[in-house]
């Protein structure tokens, strides 16, 4: 979401020389999408775009994604900062530790969520500093928050907590929690029962936070426009959703790698014209691609599916490693926060915080059915089994962040059901975290990639 | 064990009682099970124990084994998940609690909403649900909460056969009710310089209480009210340090017993089941979901309940800690542990605005992050005494 070309990913491992620095030898990897490469530029801009916002007199809000808030901000000119971003580039320029460093001095234990404790840091120190930026701040800093929007929600607990150990720091910084939630999976109720509440409750919250953004803003919202915005999303989605599934193709136009990237628009930008824009350029480059049968390694020896988890930010090189033994990633759960529109059966409303509610809520409870029809079986494992068939999977490789709970706990239930319902299919579950590379070690991560393409390849050797 | 030999029966052991059911929790469940009565494992402060007590069960909050080491549960679940959570996971794989009828999993934090379905999935009960109690508690939270907590009803009335009515849901809240007034007139005891009644004395009754039916456990308590009670008071007050502990599930007294081993005494606490859950009632609404959704959302002090209320900072703070600052003052504490589990992200994130706040109050606060584990207890006990001399 967030690295610059010193992190990105390359073609091939061979196009580093000896005798660069580390530095230098990253700086000179490419991407496999033009996409992809245009993507620290568009993070940078929004970073500038926040810090221009405040000479400009609009409000900064400080907020984190999937929170339904994209529309409502965007159409009432608030301006996203998104610490969550921040901390990841933090991450992947291997600047990190200093603010790490800085949360620990204050209290906050190195086993809270390293996205906050970074961005918490971050803003600890420019407080000290009488509200200058940190010393080389990577990429200039983010902006100080007006308000911050918050949370309370199924995703996870920073979402809530982070803002309020922020506002110690902030005391002047209003902070508005709304609650957004979707019916939790139990194979003995149907959502469908429950569903109307779930939405009924969000709207309430979101018409809530419309309330306060137009006392924060002094401006009323405009409901049509937040109508056309919430069609550009539908239209935004459809358009990711038709993109992403280019990368079927054999040999994939693209991996994980990339994605870890092309993810910014659909989740720091959503409710932008520049976000749809960005999808139906990379439709088209895959497109080209998949013509040309230009795929991310010449030989793909091994599909590989990236089950769940959120990356580590400062070591995105380890998807070159795989690329290098002919390993390549179609296809990741992990910021696939979008689904075609026509799948998710919405009712017909012409509210717009309806809408917004019902899409979400739908994106979680349409694999609901689906899980149901197999017994034993959970709607993320349907998740993974459609894309093992659709994207013909060889392997499916977990991350388990040591710092987040939300996205990690869960994953080695996710592989024994895997295994339960559906097949033998081979499982990695890499360790490390998304921002704290104190634990990293890359000759460990390389052996145990090793091993895993001897599974792979003595998997295959049977099946075939 | 007949069918009696469990109860508490009457003034005079209560104590006793106290300490037998905190050695063997859950016997009494267990042998109510043998009667033939529903038992309920929930966890957290979040559990709905008015409803579990409406639907004819009894609600039994989980707790793990602080010295026994998990050595099942990591097989199924990541071990960054909160080492509680892991701990009373452990339990359950190794047959702890094989009485259970059913399990209620509040969704308290991620460690227990992102695990349900590894409980689920892992622990053979007839009957699993994952209660969504949302973090915010304005009123559209507490009209959706009301919802979520009818989904609950339904699903009880299934498994039992037997509906619950809003008279049988207005009876167990006066009980569980009178049951919190009856634990706080025992830890009105505490009060007094010496308190009638140790902190390990105390936490024996916690759990205790948190592991009998409603009206069985406050006859506990008002047993060992009396007893307390009939102990005479020493002439002279003890000028040793009076210590507050905080943190959520604090269930065993390995820690206090640190404390009072070293000469102080621990005289309140702000934990999950103790003052947390004893010090506001329900209200005793015409809807009595009304009453519980209420309770459950704003008068259980959780850092993932009292997210969104105040105009400005120091609102928030007083919404969110104020009750800490009556405390100290009847309790007269001088000294305060924060005692907060590695992994959780509620808890942790609060660290320094909750210690500031407590030493704005002229309180000295002694933060430990740790495992639900004795395996520390030796690190614990040097930095406890040593807390304890700096304060005198």
């Amino acid at each position: 979401m967030v690295s610059d070309t010193s992190n990105t990913n390359l073609k091939s491992e061979g196009q580093c020389q000896e005798g660069k620095s580390m530095a230098e030898e990253r700086k000179s990897r490419k991407t496999a999408t033009e996409a992809a490469a245009k993507v620290p530029k568009i993070v940078r801009a929004n970073l500038t775009e926040n810090l221009k916002a405040k000479e400009e007199g609009k409000l900064v809000a400080y907020t984190f994604i999937v929170c339904l808030l994209d529309e409502i901000m965007r159409s009432m000119d608030v301006v996203p900062a998104w610490g969550e971003s921040y901390s990841g580039i933090c991450a992947a320029k291997r600047d990190s530790g200093r603010f790490l460093e800085k949360a620990e001095a204050e209290d906050f234990s190195r086993s809270l969520c390293t996205y906050a404790t970074c961005n918490l840091g971050f803003d600890i120190w420019r407080q000290e500093l009488g509200g200058a930026m940190p010393p080389d701040a990577p990429w200039g800093g983010i902006a100080r928050p007006d308000v911050i929007l918050a949370s309370g929600q199924m995703l996870c607990d920073p979402r809530f907590k982070w803002p309020q150990a922020t506002q110690h720091y902030l005391q002047d910084v209003p902070i508005h929690v709304s609650g957004y939630y979707w019916p939790p999976w139990d194979p003995k109720i149907d959502q469908k029962e429950v569903e109307a509440y779930y939405v009924k409750y969000t709207v309430e919250e979101l018409r809530d936070v419309v309330r306060f953004l137009e006392k924060h803003t002094g401006r009323k919202m405009d409901w049509d426009r937040l109508a056309e915005l919430v069609d550009l999303v539908d239209k935004t989605w459809d358009m990711f959703y038709r993109t992403y599934e280019l990368r079927r193709a054999m040999p994939t136009p693209m991996d994980t790698g990339d994605a870890m990237n092309t993810m910014v628009p659909l989740a720091f930008m959503l409710g932008t014209q520049e976000a749809y824009d960005f999808y139906k350029d990379l439709y088209d480059e895959l497109s080209r691609k998949i013509a040309n049968k230009e795929g991310v390694v010449a030989d793909e020896k091994y599909r590989l599916l990236w089950g769940a988890g959120l990356p580590s930010w400062f070591a995105l090189s380890d998807f070159l490693y795989f690329n290098s033994k002919g390993a390549v990633f179609p296809v990741e759960r992990t910021y696939r926060e979008a689904e075609l529109i026509e799948h998710l059966d919405l009712p017909k409303t012409n509210d717009p915080l309806e809408r917004i509610a019902w899409r979400w809520t739908r994106y979680y409870t349409n694999w609901f059915d689906r899980a149901r029809k197999r017994p034993g079986s959970l709607p993320e494992v349907e998740r993974l089994i459609e894309y093992i068939e659709n994207y013909n999977i060889d392997g499916v490789v977990f991350h388990q962040a040591f710092s987040c709970r939300t996205w990690h706990a869960g994953i080695i239930l996710q592989a024994e059901i895997l295994k339960k319902v559906y097949r033998d299919v081979p499982v990695m579950i890499m360790e490390g975290d998304i921002v704290d590379i104190s634990s990293y070690n890359e000759a460990d991560v390389h052996n145990r990639i090793d091993a895993f393409i001897e599974t792979l390849e003595a998997a295959k050797s049977k099946r075939a | 064990m007949n069918g009696t030999e469990g109860q508490n029966t009457g003034q005079g052991n209560g104590l006793a009682t106290a300490e037998r059911y905190y050695r063997e929790y859950g016997l009494r469940a267990k042998e109510l099970h043998r009667q033939g009565k529903g038992v309920m494992g929930y966890l957290s402060a979040l559990g709905p124990v008015e409803i579990i007590t409406a639907a004819g069960l009894v609600p039994l909050r989980l707790k793990g084994d602080v010295s026994e080491p998990i050595t099942k549960a990591d097989v199924h679940m990541e071990t960054i998940v909160c080492p509680f959570v892991r701990n009373v996971f452990d339990a359950v794989l190794k047959g702890t609690y094989g009485y259970l009828d059913g399990i209620v999993i509040p969704h308290l934090c991620d460690s227990t909403s992102r695990t349900y379905d590894t409980w689920a999935y892992n622990v053979p009960l007839p009957y699993s649900f994952f209660l969504n109690v949302p973090h915010s508690s304005d009123a559209p939270s507490i009209g959706f909460f009301k919802s979520v907590l009818g989904t609950f009803i339904k699903s009880l009335e299934q498994l039992t056969g037997k509906n619950i009515t809003d008279e049988a849901l207005a009876q167990s809240v006066k009980a569980h009710n009178k049951n919190r007034q009856t634990m706080r007139q025992l830890y009105s005891l505490r009060q007094s310089n010496p308190p009638l009644i140790s902190g390990v004395e105390m936490t024996h009754v916690l759990v205790a209480a948190m592991g009998l039916p409603v009206d069985e456990s406050t006859q506990l308590i008002a047993s060992v009210i009396g007893e307390v009670k009939a102990r005479a008071p020493k002439a002279k007050g003890s000028d040793s340090a009076r210590i507050m502990i905080l943190g959520d599930q604090i269930d065993n007294t390995a820690m206090v017993e640190i404390v009072e081993n070293a000469g102080a005494t621990v005289v309140m606490d702000d934990v999950s089941i103790g003052a947390k859950v004893y010090w506001r009632d329900a209200e005793e609404t015409k809807n009595p979901l009304d009453g519980i959704a209420e309770r459950y959302l704003r008068r259980i002090p959780l850092p993932t309940t009292f997210v969104g209320a105040g105009k400005d900072y120091q609102e928030s703070l007083e919404d969110r800690f104020g009750h800490i600052r009556g405390y100290v003052k009847d309790f007269s504490v001088n000294g305060a542990i924060l005692f907060i589990y590695k992994y959780c992200d509620p808890y942790g994130f609060e660290v320094p605005a909750l210690k500031s706040y407590i030493e704005a109050l002229k309180v000295p606060v002694l933060y430990v992050e740790d495992e639900y584990s004795t395996s520390t207890i030796g690190r614990l006990k040097t930095r406890i005494e040593a807390f304890l001399e700096m304060i005198g």
